[in-house]
């Protein structure tokens, strides 16, 4: 079994920055270093909580709890609301450092990005020299206070654990000679990709740690315990190849909002709706994309939720378009209770190009050029300067936020930013 | 605590020829001068055409939010904190 694991030099590092909303916060705030901070959607006690300092975790203060848990745990604990262009500015900022050592940097999420170095191998003969030296960078480049976690490996998966075994600014090396010893020493939950219901579907089938996964032929994980192709895929990854090369298109576009009180108020719920169909639009079209698509969910206060998606004959693009079909799925609710969350995304998406006209052309061309016409207005003058009529005097309403997962729409804000 | 305040202020500004970087030395906001110990980010935003200048920056007891409209010239106060709980 050992002979099948990936002899190869490792070539992959992962970058993860650590508790990187809060960690920011620090570093652009002096007076906050040290001490246990927390970022959350809002400074209510409600709210989530993004992102805890290490000093906060070091306290059992973990992210997704609420602001009034974490005030339980430590009563002085300082709440910020996140500050999502200062966020961008550093993800750009550490991302233009990686790509001084190769062309191939694959931004993971906000704060993680993978540095491949497989095409430049010889220009950088020890990676943990390169490590060490961006770890430094970041520190002089970005702030001293910025930390980070490394990990290097064969393949995406072991760089990453080797990213998450030692937090925080940690630096890990995983290859054929310390694999085995890695995955003795780590937890089922330390696996990428591995969470608690994983974890209890491996546990019942008798693994039980990151080893007994390794050990685990490929055709016990592929017909046994995962029961399809997911299985064969774990196998690969677990030795140390490649097992995920593809880059999959977008397939979707959405946004969400938690809103502050509650509410079952169907003229402010419309107003927010078209809200979020704006910035949804806004970046379709951004995109050159349109939607045939689109899938609203709310959550309500007493923690139920209801959902629904429709496909639309004729393609949407304007915001417009997009509110008044989200708008049909909202009045299609059984039963109209208070809102706590909710979310809109387009998907079937196409390119604007190629999309099928409507008998009533004319109409429709006027519709698109108005559309277009704003988004140019608002690009100059700034975000929510030409609104429909619904959205006046809302314009704090639905805050800048940073998704968790892809960063694939920031690749254009570099060139914007540049100036 | 942390206040929003979005006022304009009095900045006065160093230009390091090192290094190449401007950054505010001292501001005046409701009567009292204070002398930056440190900038802490210094990030931009865009909004629209318009690129401001974000400063983070702070005494040893306060921490302040500057943004400076490179078009006009202008400073405001955004926010003070005073890294307490609020």
């Amino acid at each position: 079994m050992e002979s099948l694991i990936n002899r190869e030099k490792p070539l992959i590092m992962h970058i993860d920055l650590n508790s990187c909303f809060a960690t920011i916060e620090q570093q652009a705030n002096p007076l906050l270093r040290g001490k246990p901070i927390v970022v959350a959607a809002y400074t209510t006690p409600n709210a989530f909580i993004l992102a805890p300092s290490i000093e906060a975790k070091r306290l059992g203060i973990k992210m997704g709890m609420r602001v009034r848990d974490a005030q339980e745990i430590y009563p002085k604990v300082v709440v910020r609301m996140p500050d999502a262009p200062k966020y961008r500015d550093v993800h750009l900022k550490f991302k233009k450092i990686f790509e001084d050592y190769s062309p191939e940097v694959i931004p993971k999420s906000i704060d993680e990005a993978i540095i491949d170095f497989r095409t430049v191998s010889n220009l950088h003969p020890d990676l943990i020299d390169v490590a060490k030296e961006i770890k430094q960078r970041m520190k002089d480049e970005i702030g001293e206070w910025i930390f980070c976690s490394i990990g290097i490996g064969t393949n995406m998966f072991l760089a990453k654990l080797g990213a998450t075994l030692h937090k925080p600014d940690g630096l890990t090396f995983i290859d054929h000679i310390n694999l085995i010893e890695t995955y003795k020493k780590a937890e089922l939950l330390d696996l990428c990709g591995i969470n608690v219901r994983y974890q209890a579907r491996l546990n019942i089938h008798g693994i039980h740690t990151p080893y007994d996964f390794f050990k685990a032929s490929q055709d016990f994980l592929h017909k046994e315990v995962f029961r399809s192709v997911v299985g064969a895929r774990w196998y690969v990854k677990l030795h140390g190849y490649e097992a995920d090369q593809k880059e999959f298109p977008t397939k979707s576009i959405g946004h969400q909002y938690a809103l502050q009180k509650t509410t079952a108020d169907p003229k402010d719920l419309s107003r927010l709706i078209m809200k979020l169909c704006e910035k949804m639009g806004r970046r379709l079209r951004n995109k050159g994309y349109t939607a045939r698509g689109i899938h609203m969910w709310f959550s309500y206060r007493d923690h139920t939720g209801w959902h629904r998606g429709r496909m639309m004959p004729q393609a949407m693009y304007t915001t417009i378009e997009l509110y008044r079909h989200a708008m049909l799925i909202f009045n299609q609710q059984p039963i109209i209770k208070p809102i706590s969350h909710m979310g809109v995304s387009s998907y079937h998406l196409s390119d604007r190009n190629e999309t099928q006209m409507s008998l009533f052309e004319n109409d429709y061309i006027k519709a698109r050029s108005v559309s277009d016409a704003a988004d140019k207005i608002n690009n100059i003058y700034g975000e929510f300067t030409v609104v429909p009529g619904i959205m006046m005097d809302m314009d704090d309403t639905i805050l800048d936020r940073i998704a968790f997962g892809g960063v694939r729409e920031m690749e254009g804000l570099e060139t914007s930013f540049a100036g | 605590m942390n206040l929003h305040i979005h006022e304009p202020i009095d900045v006065i500004t160093i230009y390091k020829r090192l290094g190449a970087k401007a950054a505010p030395y001292k501001i005046r906001w409701k009567n009292r001068s204070y002398l930056i110990t440190k900038v802490g980010y210094h990030h931009k935003v865009r909004e629209g055409r318009t690129v401001y200048h974000i400063f983070h920056v702070c005494t040893d007891t306060l921490a302040f939010r500057l943004k400076h409209d490179p078009d006009t010239l202008s400073w405001t106060l955004e926010e003070v904190s005073d890294g307490i709980a609020d």
